[in-house]
């Protein structure tokens, strides 16, 4: 316990954390042993908790002031323990963020001390500056940021836009059209869901590499442009539109592509949103198919992240020469964990301002479909 | 009255009950009679269709528009397939992206010592799966049944662990009246991230790293540990404690990272459909019970936990489906080569890692190895799952 406290004192951080700890121990252990006590209680004397309820067990043991502050209290010390415990998981849910921030701009000694620390001495914003201009390092060669984010942008946007108008218009023509087979097509479509998708990589790779379509945007976005769920999600939710309204629509002399887009798409906008932008976070995320069949430059966000990040920039940066300050401890070639953190931070919070902007839309999307892109 | 009433609800005579035995092809007899009788009816209406010569007034009704020339019919007939027109696009290409990786799967798998680029084979043969599965690849790539013990233990740990305290972290969400919106809010910011930054995150968390200019950060969870006395464990590094069975490597270190990893990265998913599905329970469930005098405990096991079953199943099926598939937070953690010598490899891990050598013929067989292994679990999932949600 001394020991605790003496390590906690070094830092504040550390003891607000056992702090923390200690009052959710102490909670803990105040309600068990309540209901422990009752459960004791209650084994001496079935009658009397039996009988709470009991009239005939006699007026003389109950008295309703008193039972009615125990359950007050009661009621008090359950969402005490209640409040802790989700701001416990909410803490530990929010620390990676938190770490990832902090590390980003610290210095690299800084991060490297034994005891962390929790709040950075010195913002060292350079950080971001470096990640920004790696060109290639010397261990692996890396693609520049600039490069990275245009294919990630484009790449995401086509195959976002593409992907929309293929669902519409499949799940239009599955949920309003009559044409023969129609049934079998939506049927075998649903099948392929049951199939792990890695079966189909190996021989999609093959298929690309004898296409000679390595190192293009055609080879990023085509595959996955098809995506069954979202077709059916779409279908069912445009067979929920009324048939009147499709009457209606023709009476007043609306040809089908017009009905599909003046009012099929405005009434599913919602679901579409979702789709929408879980597509393009799935884009986003996008890892191991632009590994396998692009190279560096051709790659994707993710991909860059996993590269090894020195501070050896080949550019001259705004703090003049004197930039490379690492080099007399670690060598250039040496990757640095705080530069990584920067890349992570830069991959990572573009995705969080896009749930802080659309939280219902993902929300309910992520509930409907379970699924990330 | 009360004995009118009781006669108007007294059930008829039961039918004769047969044995469980005796009933089954008593069953078995009424369906394939069923059957045949539905064919034959279908093709006596059929055969008396072509025979039956239509009256005026049948004609009238089926058709009264304008007689229409033979091109006008055609014309017709294309217009009414028009949706194929529709469909096409995505057609095409599932059946180049979908479709024909099917069966190329299923067919190059049993090609021996097959090259994907130059088509060349050696042979017919399951050579390709006894060697996956000997693990006698003979090119130093990942080991198939080492990737899957990591994939089924990560998997069957950290999917009911996650789904245990997404459960209670909902019930507490659904208690407080004050501030949900808030913690749910934060509690399903881990949803949106990309795997492998915060694999790498996670790593900072349990890394040693080097020993140089006399400083040295063991970690912020080796520095927990510290307080209560426990050595500092090289979590994520090369010298990170293991079991060895025979030739089977158990990275119980590697193990703990990955699997609470794995824990705070399927919590907000979780959290998100049992929270929604307690919201939804009808509230006068809740005030019957208070009634009775029932115990928060009681309320829990006997209303709510019944009424969220169908969610929780759905938790557990796609949760295992998820975790028999799971590659990016390897990577994020352990970096591309999946630990020390592939020792923290995984199923899908594996057919990446013998793409990337150039062995397709190993990756088709572990894919469809992979395959069967998810249809048997979906089997089991299913058989257990049907039971078990009787309140959907």
């Amino acid at each position: 316990m001394s020991n605790l406290i003496l390590a906690g004192s070094a830092e504040g951080w550390l003891v607000a954390l056992s702090v923390l700890l200690i009052i959710v121990g102490i909670v803990a252990i105040a309600v068990m042993s309540v209901r422990i006590a009752r459960i004791v209680r209650s084994m001496r004397t079935p009658q009397a908790v039996v009988g709470k309820w009991d009239l005939s067990a006699g007026d003389e043991g109950f008295d309703a002031e008193k039972a009615q502050k125990r359950e007050k209290t009661k009621h008090i010390l359950k969402n005490v323990f209640v409040y802790i415990f989700l701001t416990l998981c909410a803490l530990l849910a929010f620390l990676p963020f938190y770490w990832m921030l902090m590390s980003s701009v610290k210095t690299e000694m800084e991060f490297r001390e034994s005891v962390p620390t929790f709040f950075p001495h010195t913002f060292q914003w350079k950080n971001y500056w470096m990640v920004f201009h790696q060109v290639t390092s010397t261990s692996g060669a890396n693609a520049s940021f600039g490069q990275i984010l245009l294919n990630t942008i484009i790449v995401g946007l086509l195959s976002t836009f593409l992907g929309l108008v293929l669902i519409v218009v499949t799940a239009y023509a599955l949920a309003r059209m009559e044409f023969k087979g129609k049934n079998i097509l939506f049927a075998l479509m649903l099948a392929t869901m049951m199939i792990p998708g890695e079966l189909f990589t190996v021989s999609n790779y093959i298929t690309v590499a004898k296409a000679h379509m390595n190192n293009t945007y055609t080879v990023l976005i085509l595959p996955f442009l098809v995506s069954v769920y979202y077709i059916y999600l779409l279908r069912n939710n445009f067979m929920q539109i009324p048939n009147s309204l499709y009457q209606a629509a023709k009476v007043d002399g609306l040809s089908d592509l017009g009905y599909l887009i003046k009012v099929m798409i405005p009434l599913t906008a919602p679901t579409l949103i979702s789709i929408t932008l879980l597509r393009f976070i799935g884009t986003w995320n996008s890892y191991i198919w632009p590994r396998l069949v692009n190279e560096k430059s051709w790659q994707m966000i993710t991909n860059w992240v996993t590269g090894g990040f020195v501070d050896r920039v080949q550019a001259t940066s705004p703090w003049g020469d004197n930039w490379s300050i690492y080099d007399k401890f670690y060598g250039d070639s040496q990757p640095l964990d705080t530069l990584k953190m920067a890349a992570v931070c830069m991959v990572s919070l573009p995705l969080l301002v896009l749930f802080i902007f659309c939280r219902r839309y993902i929300m309910r999307g992520v509930s409907k479909s379970g699924t990330k892109g | 009255m009360m004995e009118e009433n009781d006669n108007i609800g007294t059930p008829q005579e039961p039918p004769k009950k047969h044995n469980k035995f005796v009933q089954y092809f008593i069953n078995l007899g009424a369906r394939i009679k069923g059957w045949f009788v539905d064919k034959y009816t279908a093709v006596k209406d059929f055969f008396c269709g072509l025979f039956h010569k239509k009256t005026e007034e049948e004609k009238a009704l089926e058709y009264s528009g304008p007689q229409l020339s033979r091109g006008e019919k055609f014309r017709r007939g294309l217009k009414s397939q028009s949706g194929w027109l529709f469909v096409a696009p995505a057609l095409v290409l599932m059946a180049v992206f979908t479709f024909y990786p099917i069966i190329a799967a299923f067919v190059n798998s049993f090609k021996q010592s097959y090259s994907g680029m130059t088509g060349k084979f050696n042979g017919w043969g399951i050579d390709n799966f006894v060697r996956v599965l000997k693990g006698d690849t003979g090119t130093g790539g990942a080991d198939f049944v080492q990737c899957l013990v990591n994939t089924l233990i990560l998997t069957f740990i950290s999917v009911p662990l996650s789904t245990l305290l997404a459960l209670l972290i909902s019930v507490a969400l659904n208690s407080i009246k004050r501030v949900q919106k808030a913690y749910q809010t934060i509690l399903f910011l881990p949803y949106l991230t990309n795997a492998l930054a915060m694999g790498a995150v996670f790593a900072t968390f349990f890394k040693i790293i080097g020993t140089q200019n006399n400083t040295e950060t063991v970690g912020l969870v080796n520095i927990v540990l510290g307080w209560f006395g426990v050595d500092p464990i090289d979590w994520v590094g090369l010298r990170s404690p293991h079991w060895q069975i025979g030739s089977l490597s158990i990275p119980w270190a590697k193990y703990v990272v990955t699997i609470i990893y794995e824990v705070w990265s399927g919590l907000p998913f979780k959290i998100l459909i049992l929270f929604s599905a307690m919201q939804s329970i009808n509230k006068q469930y809740y005030d019957a019970a208070k009634v009775d005098g029932a115990s928060r405990w009681t309320v829990l096991w006997h209303i709510t936990a019944p009424m969220i079953m169908p969610q929780i199943s759905y938790l557990l099926v796609t949760g295992i489906m998820g975790g028999m598939k799971q590659y990016s937070a390897i990577v994020g953690l352990f970096g591309v080569t999946m630990g020390q010598d592939y020792d923290m490899g995984t199923m899908v891990g594996y057919l990446y890692n013998y793409i990337e050598l150039g062995q397709t013929g190993y990756a088709f067989a572990g894919s469809l190895i992979l395959f069967v292994i998810i249809m048997i679990i979906t089997y089991f999932n299913n058989k257990i799952t049907k039971k078990r949600t009787t309140y959907r």
